[in-house]
């Protein structure tokens, strides 16, 4: 292959790895905003539960819980025999964990004061927590939710040591085949940082714009 | 799970191997993570570029493809060749530099210079100041990110199972290997890292909360 | 009488532009000197010198009569002999209001912890903050700060006190408790020289007023010559914008 098709072909793995993020991303956000409300307004069993799992899948490494969850316990329930579901499942039950807390403190900063001045206006807890909180806590949460794809596209690379045939496998099957050391190790990180870079920096910009422009 | 008995040792050297490899990335990143901040901070317009390069690559790639570079990029490349571990703990280092230099910068700045002239005109010298005025404050500054570093270099040193280092998880899978008990195995395994990292944690955050100070928060 | 601290045609540049520019003065022994002049026109340059702080691009300064660049003296020596208090209140934000003044005791002084401790105290009580020598910088007002920042530079017993635009910091309600302080020195005797737009307080207290603008001294007189009637136009106009 030509350096260019060789390129041509790590480009064509980019679209797994980002399905692998974005799937990843989606299951976290929903787990996220779950355990934040059972944190912020559940029983105390139910906070209780929230608290453990964020403590317990912020502190495990993710690979762990892939290997886990693959080989452990893909023998026994059918949708773990799949190393495509496995990852994404693995890296959205862990990211739920860190996205729980980034809403917790998006949710925190917009701050107690507004909720009192919404009931006292005669809203429910519910509905100011719809209409004034959530507004807010989500641009709040934009920067952390930017990292945390970033996290997420990088963490994605795990899955091609279950077998998973993205990106880094790609790149792996690209050594092997065409025995360079040197192209297909560096054109996939760039790739790779082409993909977070955009992330990182732009969302965080606009993060404390807004932030700004609410006043917080 | 007691068949784990039968390879206690083989885990407790893994695992040692993870806590070094840990401590030391984490230890050598934060020397790298000093200079690429003081170089972001004081360096030229050349060495603030080189800063940043190297800061985007490494926060923005995934470990693993870092690790594949310095295995097979870079001794092809220069001729150098390096045992397994000390390419893994090069590239930890690198890794935790990247992302260390970003609160580094924050902490340096914090410590302002009105004090230091504060300092100054009381007649400290210089080494005295440093002890006594920039170590104190800087640490508290430094503390909670050191602790999220720590723990997800304790995490990431997974990754190093694809240049066959021996640590933990990899102990896990030549267990599983031998005895085709993957469950057990790595259940205990992901509890084992759980246990560790969360205990870092919580006494990163008790040290912090005794030597905590009104009005002296983490810039991050 | 004797001078304590004096400057010899002393001129700071940085890069292009002049600073403080052939200035010379001298400050006795008990005596309270005020500097005033439109901002950027030398005050802090020249107090940061005469502090040790900044070494003059020209010119000599003496402590008690020697040169102390010529001498080779240990700096820190003399600059612990020297007060200094910021328009910004500077405090060390890890200590607390008596930790702040305890510093410079034991560190530079050498005083035990318990001496420190009672010194400090002292100190305190005659900015009026004892009742907060245990609170962190963050748990106090701009004045109250600024208040611990003047009691950690006369807890050195410096032979001259150094003062730059204490109060342009603070909000008007919180300036009077600054200046109040500073009288209280001034009365007991403190040697100070004090860069203030201020000048309620300087015709209560200067011995002397300084009138500088673009780096230089352009007038010097008592407060109530400055009062009636300033020989030049730069200086009458200046006092008429201040007392507005
Ligand atoms: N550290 C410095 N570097 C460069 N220029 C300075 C510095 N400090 C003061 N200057 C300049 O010197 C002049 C005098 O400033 P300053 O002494 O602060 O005046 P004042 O205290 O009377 O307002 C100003 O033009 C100022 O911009
Ligand atoms: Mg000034």
């Amino acid at each position: 292959m030509t350096p260019l098709e060789q390129i041509i072909f790590l480009l064509k793995a980019v679209p797994i790895t980002l399905a692998i993020s974005f799937l990843s991303f989606l299951l976290g956000l929903g787990l996220g905003i779950l355990f934040a409300f059972m944190r912020i307004y559940g029983s105390t069993p139910l906070r209780y539960f929230s608290d453990s799992y964020e403590k317990f899948f912020r502190s495990v490494p993710v690979l762990a819980v892939m290997l886990l969850l693959y080989f452990g316990v893909g023998p026994y329930i059918q949708i773990f025999k799949d190393p495509f579901f496995t990852s994404v499942i693995s890296l959205g039950i862990v990211s739920g964990a860190n996205q729980s807390q980034i809403f917790r403190s998006a949710i925190g900063s917009v701050g107690r004061s507004q909720m009192l001045a919404a009931i006292s206006l005669g809203l429910t807890e519910l509905k100011a927590m719809r209409y004034v909180i959530l507004p807010q806590a989500l641009f709040l949460a934009v920067p952390g939710l930017g990292s945390e794809i970033a996290l997420l596209i990088k963490d994605s690379a795990y899955s091609f040591i279950i077998g998973v045939i993205e990106l880094m496998k790609h790149t792996d099957i690209l050594r092997a085949s065409q025995r360079s050391l040197v192209l297909p190790y560096i054109a996939s990180a760039i790739i790779y940082v082409a993909m977070t870079f955009p992330l990182a920096t732009y969302l965080d910009k606009w993060g404390s714009r807004k932030k700004k422009e609410l006043g917080l | 799970m007691w068949f784990l008995l039968d390879y206690s040792m083989f885990l407790i050297n893994g695992f040692l191997i993870t806590v070094e490899v840990t401590l030391i990335g984490v230890g050598l990143g934060l020397i790298l993570g000093i200079l690429a901040a003081l170089g972001d901070i004081y360096g030229g317009k050349i060495i603030k570029i080189i800063v940043n390069v190297y800061v985007e690559f490494f926060r923005g790639s995934p470990l693993i493809v870092q690790l594949f570079i310095f295995y097979f990029t870079v001794p092809y490349i220069t001729g150098l060749r390096m045992d397994v571990m000390m390419t893994a703990i090069l590239t930890l280092a690198l890794n935790s530099g990247a992302y260390q230099k970003g609160y580094l910068k924050g902490a340096m700045e914090a410590v302002f210079k009105d004090q230091l002239m504060a300092a100054i005109s009381l007649g400290l010298p210089m080494w005295k100041i440093f002890l006594y005025v920039v170590v104190p404050q800087a640490l508290r500054i430094v503390i909670p990110a050191w602790s999220n570093e720590l723990a997800s270099m304790g995490k990431s040193t997974t990754a190093l199972i694809v240049i066959g280092v021996r640590e933990f998880l990899n102990t896990g899978i030549s267990i599983t290997a031998q005895t085709f008990r993957p469950l057990e195995t790595y259940a205990f395994i992901t509890i084992v890292y759980f246990i560790w990292i969360y205990s870092m944690l919580k006494a990163l955050d008790m040290l912090y909360n005794r030597i905590k100070i009104p009005g002296l928060e983490p810039v991050i | 009488m004797t001078t304590i601290l004096e400057c010899r045609e002393l001129t700071k540049v940085y890069g292009k532009v002049v600073a403080v520019n052939n200035v010379s003065l001298g400050i006795d022994r008990g005596e309270t000197k005020v500097i005033f002049g439109p901002s950027g026109s030398g005050k802090s340059t020249l107090l940061r010198c005469l502090g040790l702080l900044e070494k003059p691009t020209k010119g000599t300064i003496l402590f008690n009569g020697t040169d102390v660049y010529a001498s080779r003296q240990d700096l820190n020596k003399l600059r612990a002999r020297i007060g200094f208090v910021f328009q910004d209140p500077s405090l060390f934000r890890h200590l607390t209001a008596i930790g702040n003044v305890m510093l410079g005791l034991k560190h530079v002084l050498g005083l035990s912890d318990n001496e420190a401790r009672r010194k400090a105290y002292e100190a305190l009580k005659l900015v009026r903050m004892e009742d907060w020598a245990n609170y962190y910088p963050s748990q106090l007002s701009g004045g109250q700060q600024q208040r611990v920042g003047i009691a950690r530079a006369i807890a050195m017993d410096p032979e001259v006190v150094l003062f730059d635009e204490p109060t342009a910091a603070l909000d008007v309600e919180l300036k009077w408790e600054v200046i109040t302080v500073m009288k209280d020195l001034a009365e007991r005797g403190t040697t100070m020289l004090v860069a203030t737009h201020e000048l309620r307080f300087a015709r209560e207290v200067a011995d002397e007023m300084i009138f500088m603008d673009q780096g230089q001294i352009i007038e010097i007189g008592s407060p109530d010559h400055f009062f009636t009637s300033p020989n030049t136009e730069r200086a009458k106009k200046f006092m008429a914008k201040i007392l507005g």
